[in-house]
């Protein structure tokens, strides 16, 4: 008697038993590669930027799930303009990027799509897609000549001109609603230092970086003219350094809009030797 | 076989068909909560533990977690204190999102709501219609935690059942106007229902709906008001569903904001007119700091002040918090200590001290801190011997009493001539990564200055000329290698318990929070009177707006010994940044400011001039989005017999908080977003 129970619950127990169990529940790791650039539309040149939340965004969502999907984690360009990520799922994606430049995804207050720059990509395993946006950068930001040094603080000189001109940054975003004048202010002047070649925002150091800020409209005047910005005062730069300088300039307009961040136009990078 | 055979016929006749309807005997129904006053007792219990109370049990860098592990008050990058611990962050989200248990708890207030009507005639009218302004009064309450985190939320104001079509689960997000609309009306039905005291201890009544609406109301029209100030404007729609989830449309934010203020005004009015409250006053004197000294620090223990308007309630040994175990100067410390050490930029909102030109507080007889030589005290109190007595109340300065021992803060000792230049060419926040160990004076040999990696045998020793030895640091610290010890020179005294005979440790205090205080009521009256006077509002009820937000700031300042305004409050920003600045010392390490900053949108690099209620330049301690505090480090010089002063960035522990126009809503949770067709996450994220 007792035994018969024991082999009714035995082989019940089989039958609730899986082939499943028997095999690695593991997803293949993601192989699908995505490179990237975003260029100017009209010198084919990268937009420089820096790699982090501040400089130029790469949101993907994959398309191949139902519609309130979410956006893979963001990620960022490396200064020179380009992205590359080698561990995509395979699948179907938007890609979309966000930075110093007039949002290739527009849409007017009520949501409706004005112009749409995003890209469709078919990711396929063990390969890789190149995706190239073209954009309006707002400023472009070159140095000078060479930057001098004195006493461990250096002096650079940085020209700032607009690539969009503020009709033409009127005439694409105030279809978006709620334009404000005050949009394409430059605002600020950025020079950064560091020892790192890959200076910006992120990998500068705070206690030689400098900034100088505008308000209103008062930096027009100085649109293309070489601005002068040293590096902190009171931090001297120790003799013997090397340390890499880059300058950065903004207008006063968030993209992606609402987001409260305003993307840099970046300078490429330079090499001071400090005397 | 037959022995199977008869073993499935017994368990065929186990088989029965009575329905299994019985009610289970070890589950409360809602006739047996509901249907008598120790039911609802029970049930509001249960409502009010989870009541998102800012109290020793939150910590801003993780949320409700209704437990008051390393509770500090003011360490999230407000400038108040500092604390040497990853918690001392800016507040930019919360690692227990006030989500899930928001709902949990809405749909308990809305079960009340809609099932306490078939028990009505268990109860007096009076005590019914108190029990429905509780229930109101904990969704609004809710509300209002929600919205000043993420804006608009989904406005669940009935119970859904479960499980249903999904159709009928699914509450999107509204707008951030109508979930603002929503916590109004809600705090106006409690504010009808609730008796004028409330019926038990914890509960509610009238006057803490209306106290609580005037500071919701206060932040919905600065958010609608100050959201224009933010570059780029700060408002978005949500994806999923078009609804404008943040901010507030270019069209209505004017009228939302005078609305807003309106009702805060009203509300704080009816407070001030019911004349049950006043300020603490208890052992105030006129003209005498030391009893108004004390009078400010007692008034937080006093269980019969007529300041207090709501209190979360501790007793010992079955509830109780830990305040003292973290936040006691070192000498207390059990197990731990100096996690709350105010800041020089905080002392410095204060009266009493000298000053350079630029506003800062004089440490040198110079022009600034970087010329002239050190000021010299004979005791490091006397430095502070002007000091508003109100922050003699909030602070334990160096060399001040608590719990009966003279609180020893030094950061070090200075063998040198007298007298002493400035140690450092340099005050600038690029340079705030020096520290003191790094100085030439403390390097070369032989030394001038001693310093102490920490404190017992790690203290450094210095000789001095009459054959005696001293530590180079005090009891306290601060010791440049020890986070525990005193940071910036100051300790906080605000709520730590003063009876010498009281107990520290984790679980041994259970000193009560002041949730609600009537000096806050003054401030959220003068503020919206300010606000709608600059608006150009007509005062509602016909008083001078400007006059009684002048007496309102008037009274807050003779109770704490401060200077008194002689002129009306101008109707201009500056005038409102009296108001504003007076509320950031008054409410100081109340669990306030960092929501007065977040809703006058202050914290982001382009606006950051108005951090501290008045007008800094924000480049003096911020570069970009960083920002750090400085603290006040006293020092002692043998040549002299004195004290000095050095006015340095936070020179143990330096914490760098990081704050971003993004932060201004927190992020929804992403689990939330992605698993629902409806919910939209913040559209600038």
């Amino acid at each position: 008697m007792n035994k018969k129970v024991f082999y009714i619950l035995f082989l019940s127990s089989l039958l609730l038993a899986s082939c499943d169990m028997f095999e690695m529940d593991n997803y293949d790791a993601p192989d699908a590669t995505i490179k990237g650039a975003v260029v100017d539309d009209e010198t084919g040149d990268s937009i420089l930027t820096d790699q982090g939340s501040e400089g130029i965004r790469v949101r993907m969502l994959q398309l191949d799930y139902s519609d309130n999907a979410q956006h893979n984690p963001d990620f960022y360009c490396m200064p020179n303009g380009t992205f590359q990520n080698t561990k995509e799922f395979k699948g179907r994606y938007n890609v979309t990027v966000d930075g110093p430049f007039i949002p290739i995804v527009r849409e007017n207050s009520s949501g409706i799509p004005i112009a749409d720059g995003s890209q469709i990509v078919n990711l396929k395993g063990k390969g890789t897609t190149n995706v190239v946006f073209k954009v309006k950068p707002f400023l472009e930001v070159e140095f000078v000549g060479y930057p001098t040094v004195s006493n461990g603080i250096i002096t650079a000189k940085v020209k700032v001109v607009r690539r969009v001109s503020r009709t033409e940054f009127q005439s694409l975003i105030e279809p978006m609603g709620g334009y404000d004048d005050s949009y394409p202010n430059i605002t600020d002047i950025q020079l950064f230092v560091s020892y790192s070649s890959t200076v910006g925002y992120r990998a500068r150091d705070e206690r030689w970086s400098n900034h100088i800020d505008y308000s209103g409209s008062s930096f027009d005047d100085l649109l293309g003219t070489p601005v002068t910005i040293t590096s902190a005062k009171g931090a001297a730069i120790p003799s013997g350094r090397h340390v890499f300088i880059r300058a950065a300039a903004r207008i006063n307009y968030d993209t992606p809009k609402g987001s409260g961040t305003r993307r840099w136009n970046y300078s490429k990078p330079m090499e001071v030797i400090i005397p | 076989m037959k022995k199977l055979i008869i073993f499935l016929a017994v368990l065929s006749l186990t088989v029965s068909c009575a329905d299994l309807d019985v009610a289970p005997k070890n589950v409360v129904t809602a006739d047996q909560l509901l249907s008598d006053e120790s039911g609802m007792d029970i049930y509001l219990a249960r409502l009010y533990s989870y009541m998102p109370y800012e109290d020793f049990k939150y910590l801003p860098q993780w949320g409700f977690n209704f437990n008051g592990w390393l509770v500090s008050i003011g360490i999230s990058g407000t400038g108040e204190c500092l604390d040497r611990d990853g918690i001392c962050a800016a507040f930019t989200s919360e690692s227990t999102p006030y989500w899930s248990m928001a709902f949990r708890e809405l749909r308990e207030a809305n079960f009340l709501l809609e099932n306490l009507p078939k028990y009505k005639s268990h109860y007096s009218e009076a005590m019914y219609n108190d029990y429905l302004g509780e229930a109101y009064y904990i969704r609004a309450t809710v509300f209002y935690a929600m919205a000043r985190r993420f804006g608009g939320v989904p406005l669940v104001t009935k119970v859904i059942d479960y499980p249903d079509k999904s159709d009928n689960l699914e509450v999107p997000r509204s707008s951030e106007e109508d979930t603002w609309n929503q916590v109004l009306s809600d705090y106006d039905k409690a504010i009808e229902l609730l008796e004028p005291t409330s019926p038990k201890d914890g509960y509610a009544n009238k006057y803490i709906a209306l106290a609580f609406k005037s500071e919701a109301m206060l932040y919905a029209g600065s958010v609608a008001k100050y959201n224009q100030t933010v570059p780029g404007y700060l408002t978005g729609i949500g994806q999923k569903t078009g609804v404008r989830v943040i901010g507030f449309a270019p069209d209505k934010w004017e009228a939302d904001s005078k609305k807003y203020f309106t009702e805060a005004y009203n509300a704080a009015k009816e407070v001030i007119n019911s004349g049950i409250y006043s300020l603490y006053m208890k052992d105030w004197a006129p003209n005498d700091p030391e009893a108004q000294y004390k009078n400010m620090v007692d008034m937080f223990f006093d269980d019969s002040s007529p300041e207090n308007i709501a209190v979360k309630k501790y007793i010992y040994p079955t509830s109780t918090h830990g305040y003292d175990a973290y936040n006691s100067p070192f000498i207390f410390r059990s197990p731990l200590s100096s996690g709350m050490c105010p800041t020089l930029d905080f002392l410095e909102l204060f009266d009493g001290f000298p000053r350079y030109a630029d506003g800062t507080v004089r440490v040198t007889d110079g022009t600034s801190n970087t010329t002239g030589h050190y000021l010299m005290y004979d005791s490091p109190l006397d430095f502070f011997k002007n000091a508003e007595p109100r922050l003699r109340a909030y602070v334990i300065f160096p060399g001040d009493q608590f719990k009966g021992k003279t609180i020893e803060i030094r950061m070090g000792t200075y063998t040198g001539d007298v007298p002493i230049k400035p140690f450092w060419s340099d005050y600038s926040y690029n340079s705030a990564e020096k520290t003191y160990q790094q100085l030439p004076e403390y390097t070369q040999t032989p030394k001038t200055l001693y310093l102490s990696p920490s404190n017992g045998s790690s203290q450094e020793i210095v000789h001095l000329d009459n054959g005696t030895t001293m530590t180079a640091s005090g009891e306290n610290g601060p010791f440049y290698a020890n986070g525990e010890s005193c940071l910036t020179g100051l300790l906080v005294r605000k709520y730590l318990n003063p009876d010498p005979s009281a107990v520290i440790g984790e679980g041994k205090s259970s000193q009560h929070f002041i949730l609600m205080r009537y000096g806050e009521v003054l401030l959220n009256m003068a503020e919206s009177a300010v606000e709608l006077s600059l608006a150009g509002v007509p005062s509602p009820d016909g008083k001078d707006l400007l006059q009684q937000a002048t007496d309102a700031v008037n009274q807050i300042r003779q109770r704490a010994g401060a200077t008194l305004l002689t002129s009306t409050i101008p109707s201009t920003d500056a005038g409102r940044d009296i108001v504003r600045k007076e509320r950031r010392k008054e409410l100081a390490m109340e669990q306030k400011t960092k929501w007065d900053i977040r809703r006058w949108r202050v914290q982001h690099y382009e606006g950051r001039d108005g951090f501290w209620g008045e007008q800094r330049d924000k480049n003096a301690y911020s570069n970009n989005s960083n920002y750090r505090f400085r603290g006040l480090y006293p020092f002692y010089s043998t040549k002299a017999g004195k004290w000095f002063f050095d006015a340095h960035f936070q020179a143990v522990s330096l914490k760098t908080f990081n704050y971003n126009i993004l932060d201004y809503y927190f992020a929804i949770p992403d689990n939330e977003v992605s698993k629902s067709k409806y919910i939209d996450q913040q559209p600038n994220r």
